[in-house]
């Protein structure tokens, strides 16, 4: 018998392992979220799934559980309503599919309201409707989702007898505690059972969708208003902001999947008119064409769309909160020094590629490549003969093997057939190295770089300064735009890239920034499996500044790469202008100690994983805190910022050559 | 066993090799073998590459009526497979040294369909060979007898490599695979792919469909080191273990799990997403 007492299951604990299943099972990546509506006596949240909003997935933080396992099923459940026609729900079609729908009054729902809340206001107690169809889909769902993964049974037994046991976390109103009771297998105990458990078995087939469990609510409002009027007007329990989000969410997919179309049908009906005219030129007449009208309407009913979509999206994103990044996310620990633990899957690392750039900017790097060319070269130029090495025994080569051959002879002499590998050859040594160029991104690499005093110019005026009607600018060459710290980065990173282009090293350019623990940034300029070409170049110099600096999470996700590559050695280049901060990266905002240790602690797990760490800095008060940060003192303060391009390169080919 | 023996797999094909189509892919064939026309056939692996060459070896003889002993020859490729290997080399016979043709020659001088399968992990001088032998002129040279091997009529040269796969080293040259008419193949979908599994497996369609289910549930991880996902072939083990007896969930966990992944967290992943889809021993 339950005596009350579970153990406790975080969501921190099972989270990369359940990440993996639910991006199996929903066919792309979702974002894991805690949900912040849930409590922390979780089980309230096993009774009703928190919606899947877009591509985010919104989880208890804890479960009362023995079952880490109902975290799959709370994942799953999210994920079958999209997968089993939960979302998505149009009232057009549900005209169609419920008799006698069309023509009830319907009430006045809010302005942005979905096709789902329109529908609700059909009925004489729309939250009391919504609260049933959130009970007949329960029911179907669970169905289905039995059907098609029968494996999540015995956990489906579970989640209900966990929540038999605990009749605070069922619904208020009679009705849909009773189909609440049904779904759960618990004994029927409403006066309501007897109408709405015969319509609810009508959507434990496989094959059902929404609009059948609309019209399973049509029929119960109709029957229980027969029987017992007063039932319907009972206060129903609150209905899941989130789910109306999701339905506003997919509606709107499918508004700019129509906005598509549209684009499509404008370019079509205009080329076609432009044929048209063309083979008609010189015929005259001012009439507007027939086609000239249809173009208009479907720019017209584009252009509606367009704002409507505008709308939407901004109203969706204050609903959310911050605009979810589009970009895969990951969950990385936190150190923190004062608690001497880690914080589990404290950060969320988002990695986003950066858009390449087409301008000044590419022309730029080629310059500076152009330029650094002769000093990278002499630089390889002493690794490079050791680049090679003879391999023996092989079938052809530029040299007999002598003892291949010396065997090869007794063989034949024994009467056995020789081995005709004979041969040797020198042959290039493929490096096992791989490299990760990480950048600091922050909003400081935007100062200007200080040069030092520069030589005075030539005056402006001409030599005839005797003559005021003469006096004229000469030769005033334009300012040149002020170069940034920022500027020289990017060129140091291509010259890197280029040096270990022609090592033949495998190696990633990467850029970080972020703001707040929940939205650290890793850009990808050239990822490790790409090559160097144009395209990569341009994505270095696309790299702008951005915000923080929060290093920790970003040196976890650069080693979780080089771990992954499968190379020997394996070497993490960070390039920054100042010591980790951010605006929650410790408790007390200023206070940089929190950052420098996790930073410090990320750089001793990357030893400890056999990553080759060094730190290089522009910021010039960097011997303070990169003595106490990298292990082995492994770090370098460039005085010159001009100086970095060559200073990296030669710190790279001091530690792999 | 000689070494010119080892390198060619030689199939009799005296009964038809089971193949479900998925595309055109077999009337492009026929096509491109009436035409004489080489063929490169791309995709990941256990996608039915192989099965479909067999296949299409049965029907094309079939056709033909022509009675021969090998009518396909299969040369599984690798690093150390050099020309020699596939043209043929002189062996020892008591005193005497005489010319042993190699498997790609006999299939010449035969008129057999040859399949080169990854060519790519071949060495250059093997794959370089079969330049004379895909364009108009369709020749062999043998330099070690001196010999210039016309290609009998009937003759075809088939290759395939699976993109995805293969460094950057071993990429397939242009002036190699702009011989070949190519047939892209991939895993196929839910419907075909219970279809084949049901028949390859002995399975009932039930079972089938929540193997192929598992496909394309694992398929949905390609960003996590699972380019090719779960082949085709996999499911199939699977299926024939369970047709042998073995419990569901622990056939795919030798066969599917187990085999994708030595990394703990994703084989508990992996699972995971067998636990869902098959039900729990009873």
């Amino acid at each position: 018998m339950w005596d009350g007492r579970l153990g406790m299951i975080a969501l921190a604990d099972v989270e990369q392992r359940l990440a993996l299943f639910a991006e199996a099972m929903n066919g792309g990546h979702l974002h894991i979220r805690a949900s912040a509506d849930a409590p922390l006596d979780a089980h309230q949240a096993t009774a009703v799934p928190s919606a899947q909003s877009g591509d985010n997935l919104y989880l208890p933080a804890t479960l009362e559980a023995d079952e880490p396992g109902l975290y799959r099923l709370l994942a799953l459940q999210q994920i079958a309503r999209r997968e089993f026609g939960g979302l998505g729900f149009r009232l057009s079609i549900a005209y169609r599919r419920v008799p006698g729908l069309e023509g009830a009054a319907a009430g006045a729902p809010p302005s942005r309201a979905s096709d789902r809340w329109r529908f609700y206001h059909h009925f004489p107690n729309p939250r009391l409707a919504a609260a049933l169809l959130e009970g007949f889909e329960r029911i179907r769902l669970n169905a289905a989702m039995a059907h098609a993964y029968p494996g999540i049974l015995p956990l489906l037994r579970v989640q209900h007898s966990l929540l038999r046991q605990r009749p605070e976390t069922h619904p208020a109103s009679p009705a849909a505690l009773s189909l609440f009771q049904f779904a759960i297998g618990a004994a029927p105990s409403c006066p309501q059972d007897h109408i709405l458990h015969p319509i609810a078995r009508r959507l434990l087939p496989p094959g059902t969708d929404i609009y059948d469990s609309a019209k399973a609510l049509w029929d119960a409002f109709g029957q229980l208003d027969a029987q017992a009027g007063e039932a319907l007007q009972e206060v129903s329990d609150p209905v899941s902001a989130a789910l109306e989000l999701a339905e506003r969410q997919v509606r709107l997919e499918d508004w700019r999947q129509e906005e598509r179309r549209l684009d499509g049908a404008l370019l079509a009906a205009e080329m076609l008119e432009s044929e048209q005219l063309e083979a008609s030129r010189g015929q005259g007449g001012g009439a507007v064409r027939d086609e000239q009208v249809n173009i208009k309407a479907i720019r017209d009913q584009r252009d509606q769309l367009s704002r409507r979509i505008g709308l939407e999206h901004s109203a969706l994103r204050n609903a959310l909160g911050a605009e979810d990044q589009q970009g895969r996310s990951y969950r990385y620990d936190e150190w923190d020094c004062h608690a001497q633990a880690y914080r589990r899957n404290y950060c969320r690392l988002f990695e986003l590629a950066l858009p390449p750039k087409d301008d000044a900017d590419v022309a730029a790097l080629r310059c500076a490549l152009e330029a650094s060319r002769p000093a990278v070269q002499q630089q390889l130029e002493q690794i490079k003969p050791q680049g090679r090495q003879r391999r023996w025994g092989l079938a052809d080569g530029d040299e007999v093997d002598l003892n291949a051959a010396i065997a090869a002879r007794q063989d034949i002499r024994a009467g056995r057939f020789p081995d005709e590998r004979l041969y040797s050859r020198r042959e290039r040594i493929h490096r096992d190295v791989c490299t990760v160029l990480l950048i600091d991104l922050s909003a400081s690499t935007d100062d200007p770089v200080e040069k030092p005093d520069a030589p005075p110019t030539a005056s402006p005026y001409s030599a005839q300064e005797d003559d005021p009607y003469l006096w004229a600018k000469a030769n005033a060459a334009p300012t040149p735009p002020q170069r940034r710290i920022i500027d020289v980065q990017k060129e140091a990173a291509a010259v890197m890239a280029a040096a270990m282009e022609r090592l033949g090293d495998s190696y990633g350019v990467y850029g970080f920034s972020g703001y707040g623990h929940e939205c650290v940034e890793f850009y990808v300029a050239k990822d490790l499996q790409e090559p160097f070409n144009a395209a990569a170049l341009a994505r270095i110099a696309a790299a702008q500044p951005k915000r923080s600096t929060r290093m920790g999470p970003a040196i976890r996700h650069a080693v979780h790469k080089l771990a992954n590559s499968g190379n020997a050695l394996k070497v993490l280049l960070i390039l920054s202008d100042g010591f980790p901060q951010d605006c929650d990266y410790g408790p007390e905002r200023g206070n940089h100690e929190y950052g420098l240790h996790d930073t410090a602690k990320a750089l001793a797990e990357a030893q400890q994983k056999g990553v080759e760490t060094f730190c290089v800095t522009v910021d010039r008060s960097g011997h303070d805190y990169l003595r106490r940060m990298c292990p082995d003192a492994r770090y370098a303060v460039i005085e010159e910022l001009e100086d970095l391009p060559a200073a990296l390169t030669k710190v790279y080919l001091g530690l792999v050559g | 066993m000689t070494l010119a023996r080892e390198a060619g797999n030689l199939a009799d094909l005296g009964t038809e090799p089971y193949y479900l189509p998925v595309g055109d892919e077999v009337a492009l064939f026929a096509a491109a073998y009436a035409a004489r026309l080489p063929v490169l056939l791309k995709g990941p692996t256990g996608c039915g590459k192989t099965r479909f060459v067999e296949h299409m070896a049965w029907r094309l003889r079939q056709r033909s009526g022509r009675d021969l002993d090998t009518p396909l020859v299969t040369i599984s490729c690798h690093e150390d497979l050099t020309a020699t290997d596939l043209v043929g080399r002189y062996l020892l016979k008591g005193d005497e040294t005489v010319w042993s043709d190699g498997p790609l020659t006999r299939a010449v001088r035969t008129g057999a369909l040859c399949y080169l399968d990854e060519i790519v992990e071949a060495r250059k001088d093997a794959t370089v060979l079969i330049h004379s032998l895909t364009d108009h002129r369709r020749i062999l040279p043998i330099d070690k007898t001196g010999e210039l091997v016309s290609a009998h009529p009937d003759f075809l040269l088939i290759i395939s490599y699976n993109p995805g796969y293969q460094s950057i080293l071993k990429d397939l040259k242009h002036s190699t695979r702009q011989r070949f008419v190519s047939l892209e193949f991939d895993y196929p979908d839910l419907e075909r792919e219970t279809e084949i599994i049901a028949r390859e497996g002995a399975l009932p369609e039930t079972v089938a469909k929540r193997l192929a289910v598992i496909g394309q549930k694992v398929r949905n991880l390609s960003a996590h080191g699972f380019e090719e996902g779960a082949s085709t072939r996999l499911l199939i083990y699977t299926g024939q273990l369970i047709n042998k007896g073995i419990e569901p969930r622990r056939a795919a966990q030798a066969a599917l799990v187990d085999a994708l992944s030595d990394d703990r967290s994703v084989q508990a992943a992996l699972a995971d997403i067998v636990d869902a889809v098959l039900p729990a021993p009873r």
